[in-house]
């Protein structure tokens, strides 16, 4: 009788709003094995670690086994995740992007270079099962790593879809391009600058516009 | 000097992951005694970081979180669905423990009344007051002694079974519930009985249970099959007399 009963509670699920929490509560629940908590951060963050499996290994059904994957070690391992390390969105993109050039690998194949269209990076219809304001800050970050890419010339932008899509080493992709290996390491390094660069200048101006705002409103009140 | 020099020079590479493994040892060991190295080495890996958001935008197929959560309950059966809070007032800490303690009145309640119905072994659909459905299954072979129900929420988003009388299979083998849909089946829940032939799990598919018009629960390899392929040992028809 008493597990019955407790098959009774299972059911009724208590439908507690886990969307309030933020991510490293849902983590902290989730090492408690609570599912709801599991479920909230899979409506967060499945589209973002779906999109990179999809762009490494550019097949649907394998890009789907690789964020169920990732779901479920986020389900096993939550505990070992270290919030002074990476946040929530970073710890699921690494384990993403490990996880699915592992599988390139295994499979000693890989998608054409061109298989991110960063044309296509575009968001696409709203799915009403995605946390609005999450979508929103996601749609954010595309933007801003789109601008940033739209920087930089195409051959370095070339070679980093390589390195980060394709998981080639820097000495394969010289192979590939047929480019010196110092042209290759040039190419990534000056790319990489170049986005760091530009993130953290994009980054300094939104500080300063908030202190700006902040300083009216201050004034404002006065 | 130089070969510092030469290390900051293969950061961007260490941040994308696409150096050779004596290389990653080099820097590696030279990050671990510098300090300026390794701050321009989050820098670029902060950057790199930012590369996933570059993946062109896709949607996973909505039975993709069913199939998660399936495989959460199979592999975690005891897994918690409340949430506990360690912090907030004492009338939020409190309004959790009242919410528990009356589903628990209610369950009771419930509970007698699924064990009243057991008894009278009358294979009706059960309707509790607050519209919860319990639907009996039968078994297949007469000689089975299991039996089992599925409850569902009166609005078909939420759905359990409960069977009684399977024992439990190898570890190479799990039970699975197919839902039936115009002769479709869809998978509902991967699950596996405890030593007194006991068992229980949450019921997930796309869509409301409501659509759904009967259930077949069959014996299929640990982790569950896309289609049945095993013996059929319970089942029944959903929908209401």
């Amino acid at each position: 009788m008493d597990s019955k009963l407790f098959w009774f509670i299972h059911f009724m699920k208590s439908r507690t709003d886990y969307a309030r929490y933020d991510d490293e509560k849902l983590i902290s629940l989730i090492t408690q094995m609570q599912e709801g908590a599991l479920a909230q951060l899979y409506d967060r963050y499945s589209r973002l670690v779906f999109s990179l499996a999809l762009a490494i290994v550019n097949d649907r059904a394998t890009a789907e086994e690789i964020s169920l994957d990732v779901f479920m070690r986020v389900w096993q391992k939550a505990g070992t995740y270290r919030s002074d390390q990476a946040k929530v969105s970073t710890w699921l993109t690494h384990i993403a992007r490990n996880h699915a050039i592992d599988v390139l690998r295994r499979r000693a194949a890989r998608p054409d270079q061109q298989a991110v269209n960063w044309e296509d990076a575009l968001p696409t219809d709203e799915s009403p099962k995605y946390d609005p304001q999450e979508s929103a800050e996601l749609s954010l970050q595309r933007e801003r790593i789109q601008a940033a890419l739209a920087q930089l010339p195409e051959e370095q932008k070339q070679a980093l879809v390589m390195a980060y899509f394709n998981g080639y080493t820097q000495r394969q992709i010289s192979e590939v391009l047929k480019q010196p290996l110092g042209t290759v390491k040039t190419r990534l390094r000056l790319a990489l600058q170049k986005l760091r660069d530009f993130l953290r200048d994009e980054r300094d101006a939104e500080k300063k516009s908030v202190e700006a705002r902040s300083a009216y409103n201050i004034t404002k009140k006065e | 000097m130089s070969d510092e020099m030469h290390v900051l020079d293969l950061l961007p590479a260490y941040a994308l992951n696409s150096l050779e493994t004596d290389e990653v040892r080099r820097v590696e060991e030279h990050l671990f005694g510098c300090l300026i190295c390794r701050n321009e080495s989050n820098a670029f890996q902060a950057a790199a970081d930012q590369l996933s958001f570059a993946a062109p935008d896709a949607v996973p197929s909505p039975e993709l979180k069913v199939r998660l959560m399936q495989r959460v309950q199979a592999t975690h059966p005891q897994s918690r669905t409340s949430v506990q809070t360690p912090s907030g007032s004492w009338l939020e800490r409190l309004l959790p423990a009242w919410s528990l303690a009356s589903l628990f009145f209610i369950f009771v309640l419930a509970g007698f009344n699924l064990l009243l119905w057991q008894r009278l072994n009358h294979l009706e659909t059960v309707t509790s007051p607050g519209r919860m459905r319990a639907v009996p299954l039968s078994a297949s072979e007469p000689t089975s002694r299991a039996t089992g129900f599925v409850l569902i929420s009166s609005d078909g988003d939420s759905g359990a079974l409960i069977v009684d009388g399977l024992p439990p299979l190898g570890e190479s083998q799990q039970y699975q519930l197919w839902l039936i849909r115009n002769g479709q089946r869809t998978s509902g829940a991967i699950f596996s009985t405890d030593e007194k032939n006991y068992g229980g799990t949450r019921i997930r598919v796309p869509g409301s249970l409501l659509e759904y018009t009967a259930v077949d629960i069959t014996i299929e390899p640990s982790g569950g099959s896309s289609q049945p392929t095993g013996a059929r040992v319970l089942g029944g028809p959903l929908s209401t007399p």
